[in-house]
């Protein structure tokens, strides 16, 4: 009897033991490695995305390592990263957190593609006090959940397409009327509602706003509203694949403009290559440019122009801002963990938390809310094909063409 | 005013599109009662056929329909001939896993061959448009609109005059007594799946004009499919014209006057309104 009601309840224990969702001990890392895992989009409508972040998360790791790699309270580390494939779907991108917590103890998170795998995989940081560094998901709602385990490297989504209004402010002619087209989900949105605010700030008046469904295969219709409305300004918040639907819409019904914004798109090789001379004039935000003019402290690359020299030497390709943000945000994990002087998740974040960096990227320091409120935007314009930053003037290379000529002149 | 005719334009233009989307779709439904998930997956290879031989030979990508049809066709037999066919008769969950997975396999050796970057067919009149009044029309779409026409009155011609035609809706309307009358039934699904996904082709060629590629390109066109095949009526040629150019104009009307959000809320209610009054589609005809 007396061996029967021991087993039942060592049996018990090791039923709650198995569904508890606690956190086992921390010493995670085997060996002399530290584990980073990261679901992104490797395959699904974002896969474009999902491979940028992965090679700018490579970038870093593989750098570290050929350097020596990472000193933890005098103690040198090599460091892996550890990648599931989240196929473009947010409850993918966390179940898959969940795994790398659980099944592969990774010591800390790299974060998803996107501001919806990002917002469900926080939820799941948060549980189990892992901290996670992100640098692919912008919109704020990520950051108003009062988490204290998340942590963003990009300036918020409302800042995406305040540049570009605020540049079509100061030109001349000025623009005096915009068009905002989004695509409806949380960073778009929210894009769009930013870039609502900051006309309204810039006496431009907006003439047309609506959403459209992120699987949009054809945006017609808005383009003949836009149209009907006859902005001077037309932005779009979305991402790369609606940009070019909605660019090539544009063209198909001769809309012209004096300015063509979009906040993901022509910053990507893939925007120019697709669309040829049309991409022309067309301007984009971005979270950093290889010909931005940050210098960064030692530890990693200090310049854009040495980052963009090197990952070039690396993948055949510039880096575009996803490359960069990613690394920057692997980045933020190396000086937070290098001065906690350990790997104890819980004073690594209190290191991400009272970090103040400054990077090739840009400043990293984050907000109560864990979010990178010190970053600034530039704007890009793609003229005779190339991506040039033109705003803001002081870390400008070029002066923006404008106003944009007919479509059979670009 | 003008606004209201472009958008009966734009309507019209994406139905025609959409129709020929659906055609494939609907056969193979209609006549073997396999939900072809796969189609989106076929629709994505079309276009990436009409894009390589536009980059590698600068064909002119409707000179490329044909051939996206024709090699689409002979996959889609081959595959129903040596995997499908041994689980047609089981229960419609294996069908639909069969070919859902047969969707994941392909989207993920796209992602292989072509990568995952965004990619565009861009022949010089991309883009090129006239005027009527305040509506603008784009040529490629106005031509992308009368292929469509055409492939459906082809399909059709066929279906009603030809031996293999009749057989195949013989075995649609009755297997057993058509498999009696000398109708090799394995034959006919090989050809309608091939026919499924020859149309496939050609749509992805069709759409490759106005839509950017990546291979995950095919999967919000599998529901509207779906819609357009339910909306016209199943199995039909005309059911899924008529069907296609109804979402088409719906989705743009509503998107234009109800909010482009609801583009696809909008659909879905025109396709339960006609479910209640008319269940068998707009054309459709009831069956025992």
């Amino acid at each position: 009897m007396q061996s029967r009601l021991v087993s039942f309840i060592l049996a018990l224990a090791l039923v709650v033991t198995l569904l508890g969702p606690t956190a086992s001990a921390p010493a995670r890392a085997a060996g002399n490695t530290i584990v980073f895992g990261a679901a992104v989009s490797l395959t699904g409508r974002e896969s474009k995305e999902g491979r940028l972040t992965q090679e700018g998360y490579d970038f870093w790791k593989d750098y570290v390592n050929s350097h020596g790699g990472l000193t933890v309270g005098g103690k040198k580390y090599q460091v892996a990263i550890k990648y599931y494939d989240d196929e473009d779907n947010p409850q993918t991108s966390a179940r898959l957190v969940e795994k790398l917590i659980n099944d592969d103890k990774v010591n800390f998170i790299l974060g998803p593609y996107g501001s919806s795998a990002t917002f469900t995989t926080a939820a799941v940081v948060e549980r189990y006090k892992v901290p996670m560094v992100e640098a692919n998901g912008a919109a704020e709602a990520i950051f108003n959940q009062g988490y204290k385990y998340t942590f963003g490297v990009l300036a918020p989504a409302r800042r995406y397409l305040e540049g570009i209004l605020d540049m079509g402010a100061h030109m001349s002619p000025p623009a005096k009327t915009v068009a905002i087209s989004s695509a409806n989900d949380a960073f778009s949105l929210e894009v769009a509602q930013g870039a609502a605010a900051a006309a309204k700030e810039h006496g431009i008046q907006v003439v047309y706003q609506d959403k459209y469904p992120v699987t949009t295969t054809d945006l017609s219709t808005v383009v003949s509203a836009i149209k009907a409305a006859n902005p001077d300004i037309i932005l779009n918040a979305g991402h790369l694949t609606d940009a070019l639907l909605l660019h090539k819409g544009l063209k198909e019904q001769n809309v012209v403009a004096k300015i063509y914004g979009y906040s993901v798109g022509p910053d990507t090789p893939d925007f120019r290559s697709a669309l040829g001379r049309d991409a022309n004039y067309v301007f984009g935000a971005a979270q950093w440019s290889t010909t931005a003019k940050y210098r960064g402290i030692p530890g990693f690359i200090q310049t854009s122009a040495e980052y963009t020299r090197e990952f070039k030497a690396k993948y055949g390709h510039d880096p575009d801002y996803h490359n960069a943000e990613s690394t920057a945000g692997c980045l933020a994990f190396q000086y937070a963990i290098e001065k906690a002087g350990s790997l104890d998740p819980q004073r690594v974040r209190d290191a991400l938390a009272n970090l103040d960096v400054m990077t090739f990227y840009g400043r990293i320091k984050f907000d109560q809310r864990g979010l990178n409120m010190y970053k600034p935007m530039v704007v890009n314009q793609i003229q005779n094909g190339e991506l040039v930053t033109v705003w803001p003037a002081a870390v400008a290379v070029a002066k923006p063409e404008y106003p944009t000529p007919v479509w059979a002149r670009r | 005013m003008a606004l209201f005719l472009q958008d009966l334009v734009n309507g019209i233009l994406a139905g025609g599109i959409l129709a020929v989307v659906a055609l494939g779709f609907s056969l193979v439904w209609g006549i073997m009662n396999i939900i072809n998930l796969a189609h989106g997956a076929f629709i994505m290879l079309g276009a990436y056929i009409t894009y390589q031989l536009f980059t590698s030979f600068h064909l002119d990508p409707f000179a490329s329909i044909p051939v996206s049809f024709v090699l689409m066709f002979a996959f889609g037999y081959l595959v129903q001939k040596y995997v499908i066919n041994y689980v047609v008769r089981a229960p419609v969950l294996t069908t639909f896993l069969l070919t859902f997975g047969l969707s994941l396999l392909l989207v993920n050796l796209a992602l292989v061959v072509w990568t995952g970057d965004a990619r565009a067919v861009t022949p010089s009149y991309a883009g090129a448009n006239f005027s009527i009044g305040p509506v603008t029309v784009p040529w490629a779409k106005l031509a992308t609109l009368a292929c469509a026409l055409a492939i459906t009155a082809l399909m059709h011609w066929w279906l009603t005059h030809s031996k293999m035609g009749r057989a195949i809706r013989a075995t649609s309307m009755d297997v057993g007594a058509a498999q009696l009358s000398g109708v090799r039934v394995a034959q006919v699904y090989a050809v309608v799946y091939g026919l499924g996904a020859g149309l496939a082709g050609a749509a992805g060629s069709l759409i490759s004009l106005s839509f950017s590629l990546n291979p995950a390109m095919g999967d919000p066109f599998i529901i509207k499919a779906f819609v357009v095949c339910v909306l016209g009526g199943l199995g039909s040629v005309e059911g899924a014209l008529v069907g296609g150019l109804v979402y088409g104009i719906v989705e743009s009307f509503g998107s234009q006057y109800i909010g482009t959000g609801y583009q696809d809320a909008v659909a879905l209610v025109v396709l339960l309104i006609v479910l209640i009054l008319r269940p068998t589609g707009i054309i459709g005809k009831a069956t025992a």
